[in-house]
């Protein structure tokens, strides 16, 4: 199966790995991730919106003209690209005003939107699309070692009449995804409470409680590691780990993978090629004996 | 009876009222010189004794064989001056009345113009009254029963007091015990009334009043017939145990090896497969749940006797009353019935659909219903079985919302059923914690504003401020919110959380609602005839809802209705008999080709069509002449508005000269009629270049009337129809657009056709909507004196279908 | 806070009884305009917003609050609360709202609003979204450094340290940019621009 790739500005830079994952399961998987020429920024949830909302669509439009030219559904990996990218054809259709703006925007760049391309996150694909079956037909290791506390954030599963991934009270998929790879989940409250990802640069101080209390439910509930979908939630889950145990002296210790690692460890693919020594928060100690070390 | 009846004309002054505006006695000369007018006499009070003499002296002298009395609104004497007439000897609808009070002198202020308009109204009065034929309304043994579909308080209730009346009550209930949800509480509000206690004696009365026959695990599959003749059918499902034989000793629970979530104690408690349903279940006699059964699950076993093939049957070998019965099968039992009472009640929502309060993700977390059952079992944590201490009540969970799975009514007893939870907890458990976390304290009810503070003096807890989450943590739970008034977050740990979901119809209310021909509001719930006339009636005759069956609401209410409801009954069945206005739709047979269109139109399914004839029921047909316009035959005609009748009333009032403009409004005989009479009373002044003509409903008007009104010289027409009429908006506008369509084919404005709903006291919207379009059609090119004859030679050639 | 709050609420005191029900009524009708106000007076502030909101506890007036401010045309004091800047927008309160109101979205209208009136306290809020925007429009794509570096032009480090923590472990990772972004049609990006802009700050 093929689908148009729309990577988004993250996994080209601070998280590398992620694609680096995604595109080593795709091969087993038998996936191809045609990658959208020319992409730009998806346009952003917030960060363009309330500063220049029109041109903050239009951003999003562009993506969505040029993949309707390939003629396949779009899937991205970072959940905050999706809901960016999917809210659009809703706002388009629901506003003519802006959509006339926004049409007059492409022409101006040489492409026209005609609506109705369907954007997919790479988790959704994955589930629905491929299957737990094959995934699990694919299976060389289980993951037996590691204790899961699957973590989907805000725009998996919100808001529900756009992002409807899963239930946005109680999402299970992830879970069963990671029960599918031979580890335990774990249930914990925190699964889709915002980490604060939106205000890592403008408000630290309030990211890093935020993330805190995501951290400490999840190491109570038993968990040995986490796992993501979402570049936002992956930085600051991973990256800021070592900042939330500095600024409230305490210690976490708790790797974070992103689920096409996992899915990469279980069948077997090389660390290396996951990029599991870009994760900031070392998955050395949780992964037995039977995994490959990075 | 010949076209040429002698008519007689009473004008009224009524005290000046009409006669300072209208020229009486112009009237008078002017109309008395009409064809066939034998008698003119103008009156002070015509209404009163005197006046009443007159008029009867005047038929019996004069042998006057029609008499018109052009006096007040028809909604205040008609019915004085049928009485009149029928008293000399005279059939009552062969008077006709006009309206030149609340539509004519106390509206208009021009003198000349309102003399002019009362001679076409009068004009046409008398035009039509020589197609008056006498009618009598006929008399009908009615069915002297009751059907109650619903067994729980409402149902209980009112089948009591009509069975007390004397009346055979039929109470169908779908569950194996009457009872509904009252039997499942503890105590009620405010009162602390232990609601068994007040409950059962009055199910022990309904199982032992000779004028009660009960049918448990059974529901209604068809209804025929018509208002005091219904012919309903009842499905009595298996329960696989003879009523009779049971002697209720459970020895057959108590050999049953399967176990599951019992329903009357809301899944908190396993019950056996074969079961009392609770303690004071009437019937008093076990049923076997057909899913659980073993016995009744090997589909084989059922074949053989039990204990072959080695599946179960216990329950039938210990039974020393030889009750158990494997073979029952589903029994259809046909009732006839005068009445019907719906009293189906009300469901909980699924408090799942509302996931931030985790239910189901934890077994503290529970509905108010649950801890009705827990007070009873022994208040204790689903989880451990500790006794709960703190323990935070949730309300509005689905109510007052209009999300997706959302309900938008207030529940009602949410409030209330909360305090009280906190006030018998802090009873029964020292060191208690109740937390309320509410939206709105809604304590409307007697005795309701005490209890809240009662309340509040035993310290419970209010937040106002609805809980955002419920949070499972270990064997606790937490509940996060934010408190308003303080204007902060908070986080709190509990022992137990009970949750107020809405209160919801019944998974199946369309269906029944199907079933009986009644209408369903926009909550879903049954729809009552009117919001605060008529409660607890339908818009059909014969069919009342009473309880939660219409919506939310707590017990007191329920009695109160169920009281009313019986009330009513009695009052519709009181006489033995019904009277049927004679107002009826008619079929002219050699017309009909039996193509069926009208069957489907009526509301009241009172058509039916056989191999041969259509037949309709002159019973249960309630003159809303729906079905007349839309025969392609011109096979039907409505009774008192015939066809004939309504052309020369039309014409009577289109033809002739006086005000340059004649705009005929065709307004519908009770809401539309009555609402312009309020205009009238409010001495609301209006152009004089309107003039009403009565009819049952919009509905009654084909496009052959519509060309008459402009072939006789009308320059425009407006239809106004009740709101509450059984003629919805949306067909009015659909039969107008169509109507404009042909009048343009015919060269006629379409503009010239306006039609506006109202309600009752709307007057002042139709009373502008009549002044803004006359200076309308004021503005618009005249219809010429050609294109009004091109119209009547095409309606004297032609037969013109609607 | 700043003193332009103070200021401006001193002015809005001394507004007329008749002017001030007007501007209440105008208010009100401009947010509803906005996306995500168009449900603001079905409102029945039960609160269930404020109380999952994640960063209520940084905010000086909760989501509810807010709403009713609106309602009360309090114009001023909404676009200069912090709660505005503060919202993470993970749209838990729009999930969970009984009436549908959509308030996430209208707490980026409101950012947006705030910042077309120059009603912004100083500080790193405004300028972020500004600077986002700049780098995007530049490259077409993100390119974090010079986010960084403008970011840093305005604002002290001490503020942005942990993120300046972050950027050199990304260094050491090999996640952190070095070249900056290109797409081939860059130019058209921000022919985009000329076709959508309205007057930003």
């Amino acid at each position: 199966m093929k689908y148009a790739y729309y990577p988004g500005c993250s996994v080209k830079s601070t998280m590398k790995e992620y694609e680096e994952s995604a595109k080593a399961i795709s091969k087993v998987l038998e996936l191809e991730l045609v990658e959208i020429p020319d992409w730009n920024c998806c346009g952003s949830i917030d960060a363009i919106y309330s500063f220049k909302p029109l041109y903050a669509v239009a951003l999003a439009a562009r993506n969505l003209a040029l993949a309707e030219k390939m003629q396949m559904d779009v899937t991205t990996l970072c959940s905050a690209c999706y809901y960016a990218l999917a809210r659009t054809n809703k706002i388009l259709k629901e506003a003519p005003g802006i959509k006339s703006k926004v049409d007059d925007a492409l022409r101006n760049a040489g492409l026209t939107y005609n609506g109705g391309v369907r954007v997919r996150h790479f988790a959704e694909v994955l589930l629905s699309d491929t299957g737990l079956e094959k995934i699990k037909e694919k299976l060389k290791v289980p993951l037996t070692s590691l204790k899961v506390a699957s973590y989907y954030g805000c725009f998996m599963v919100r808001p529900p009449n756009i992002c409807n991934f899963d239930n946005a009270e109680h999402p299970k998929r992830l879970d069963e995804l990671v029960e599918t790879l031979g580890a335990a989940k774990v249930d914990y409250y925190g699964k889709t409470r915002c980490c604060g990802g939106s205000l890592d640069i403008t408000d630290e101080e309030i990211m890093l409680k935020m993330s805190r209390a995501i951290f400490l439910s999840a190491k109570s509930a038993g968990a040995n590691c986490m796992t993501t979908a979402c570049t936002m939630c992956h930085l600051n889950l991973d990256a800021f780990q070592k900042n939330v145990e500095s600024r409230f002296d305490i210690g976490i210790d708790l790797p974070v993978f992103h689920f096409t690692q996992l899915i990469g460890l279980a069948f077997g693919i090389e660390p290396k090629q996951l990029g599991l020594n870009r994760n900031c928060v070392s998955p050395k100690k949780v992964l037995s004996s039977t995994v490959a070390q990075p | 009876m010949s076209q040429k009846p002698s008519v007689g004309i009473f004008i009224c002054h009524c005290g000046g009222n009409i006669s300072d505006t209208v020229d009486v006695a112009r009237v008078k000369e002017t109309i008395g010189t009409l064809d066939q007018v034998k008698v003119t006499e103008t009156f002070e009070y015509l209404c009163s004794n005197p006046g009443q003499e007159m008029i009867k002296n005047a038929i019996k002298e004069k042998g006057l064989e029609r008499v018109v009395v052009a006096s007040c609104s028809p909604r205040m004497h008609l019915d004085t001056f049928r009485q009149v007439v029928k008293s000399a000897g005279l059939n009552p609808y062969l008077l006709e009345m006009v309206n030149i009070r609340e539509q004519c002198s106390w509206v208009h202020d021009d003198k000349e113009k309102a003399t002019n308009k009362t001679i076409a109204l009068v004009r046409a009065a008398v035009q039509r009254a020589l197609y008056l034929e006498p009618l009598t309304p006929e008399k009908l043994k009615v069915t002297e029963s009751v059907l109650v579909i619903g067994g729980g308080i409402a149902g209980i209730y009112s089948a009591l007091e009509l069975a007390d009346k004397g009346y055979q009550v039929y109470l169908v209930e779908r569950n194996p015990s009457i009872g509904g949800h009252m039997a499942q509480l503890s105590k009620t509000f405010p009162t602390f009334d232990c609601s068994a206690c007040i409950l059962t004696p009055k199910m022990v009365s309904v199982a032992h009043h000779p004028n009660i026959k009960i049918f448990t695990n059974a529901e209604p599959i068809l209804v025929r017939g018509f208002s005091g003749r219904f012919e309903v059918r009842i499905k009595v499902k298996p329960r696989y145990v003879d009523i009779q034989r049971c002697k209720a000793c459970e020895e057959c629970a108590k050999n049953c090896s399967v176990e599951k979530p019992s329903g009357f104690e809301e899944d908190l408690v396993q019950e056996t497969a074969i079961h009392i349903p609770f303690k004071q279940a009437i019937p008093n006699a076990s049923v076997i749940d057909k899913d659980y059964c073993l016995y009744l699950t090997d589909f084989l076993a059922i074949l053989g006797p039990p204990g072959s093939r080695g599946v179960c049957g216990r329950c039938q070998k210990n039974c020393k009353s030889d009750a158990i019965n494997f073979r029952q099968k589903d029994e259809l039992i046909d009732l006839k019935v005068g009445a019907i009472i719906v009293s189906t009640g009300f469901s909980l929502m699924d408090s799942k659909l509302v996931g931030q309060y985790s239910f189901g993700f934890h077994p503290d977390i529970i509905t108010n219903l649950q801890f009705e059952r827990l007070m009873l079992q022994g208040l204790h944590k689903p989880s451990t079985g500790e006794v709960p201490k703190k323990v935070a009540f949730i309300l509005c969970v689905g109510s007052r919302s209009e999300a997706t799975d959302g309900y938008s009514s207030c529940c009602k007893i949410g409030c209330m059923t909360a305090i009280k939870d906190a006030l018998l907890l802090d009873k029964a458990v020292p060191e208690a914690e109740p937390w309320i976390f509410y939206t709105d304290v809604r304590a409307y009810g007697k005795g309701y504003e005490e209890f809240y503070a009662k309340a509040r003096e035993h310290l419970t807890t209010f937040v106002r401020g609805r809980a955002a989450e419920v949070i499972p943590n270990g064997n606790s739970l937490i509940v996060k919110a934010e408190d308003t008034l303080l204007g902060k977050q908070i986080e709190e740990q509990f022992d137990l959380v009970v949750l107020s979901p809405a209160l919801i119809p019944n998974k199946d209310t369309k269906e029944l609602a199907d079933m009986l021909g009644i209408d369903l509001g926009p909550d879903g719930f049954f729809l009552e005839a009117h919001h605060k006339l008529r409660g607890v009636e339908t818009k059909r005759k014969g069919i009342f809802v009473a309880g939660a069956a219409l919506g939310p609401k707590d017990i007191r209410e329920t009695t109160m209705e169920s009281m009313a409801v019986a009330s009513k009954v009695a009052t519709f069945l009181g006489r033995g008999e019904t009277s049927i206005s004679p107002e009826v739709v008619y079929l002219i047979p050699e017309r009909c080709d039996l193509c069926g269109t009208c069957v489907d139109q009526c509301p009241e399914k009172a058509i039916t069509k056989g191999k041969n004839e259509v037949t309709i029921n002159p019973i249960s047909c309630n003159g809303c002449s729906i079905c007349v316009p839309t025969c392609p035959k011109e096979a039907l005609d409505l009774k008192n508005t015939t066809e004939e009748q309504m052309i020369a009333q039309i014409k009577g009032i289109a033809e002739g000269e006086g005000t340059a403009l004649k705009i005929i409004a065709f307004i519908e005989k009770r809401t539309a009629y009555g609402s312009a009479d309020l205009g009238g009373q409010s001495r609301r002044t209006y152009s004089p270049e309107i003039r009403i003509i009565r009819v049952p409903s919009v509905a009654r008007l084909g496009i052959k009337h519509v060309l008459h009104a402009f072939a006789a010289g009308a320059d425009g027409l407006i239809f106004v129809e009740g709101d509450d009429s059984t003629f919805k908006e949306d067909k009015v506008r659909e039969r107008v657009i169509l109507f404009k369509k042909d009048l343009g084919k015919f060269g006629i404005q379409p503009l010239r056709l306006q039609h506006s709903i109202t309600t009752l006291p709307q007057y002042e919207k139709t009373l502008s909507l009549f002044d803004d379009f006359v200076e309308r059609v004021k503005k618009m090119t005249p219809i010429n004196k050609e294109k009004r004859e091109e119209l009547k030679k095409y309606l004297e050639g032609e037969k013109i279908v609607a | 806070m700043s003193h332009e709050k103070d200021k401006l609420s001193a002015e809005a005191k001394n507004i007329p009884q008749g002017e001030r029900k007007e501007s209440r009524k105008a208010f009100i009708k401009e947010v509803m305009k906005m996306p995500g106000g168009e449900k603001i007076l079905e409102c029945i502030q039960c609160g269930s917003c404020a109380g999952g909101c994640p960063t209520r506890f940084a905010m000086d007036y909760s989501p509810m609050q807010i709403i009713k401010m609106i309602n009360l045309g309090m114009r001023e004091e909404v676009l200069l609360s912090s709660t505005i800047w503060v919202c993470s927008t993970c749209y838990t309160c729009t999930t969970r709202c009984p009436r549908e109101v959509n308030f996430t979205m209208l707490m980026m209208s409101l950012k947006n609003e705030a910042i077309r009136k120059n009603l912004v306290k100083d500080g790193v809020n405004a300028k972020f979204h500004k600077y986002f925007f700049e780098v995007i429009n530049k490259y077409g794509r993100m390119y974090e450094p010079e986010l960084f570096f403008k970011l840093l032009d305005k604002t002290d480090v001490y503020s942005l340290r942990h993120s300046a923590s972050l950027g050199l472990r990304m260094l050491r990772k090999g996640k952190m940019p070095i070249k900056a972004p290109k797409i081939e049609q860059t130019p058209w990006v921000s022919k985009m621009l000329e076709k959508t802009d309205e007057k930003g700050v």
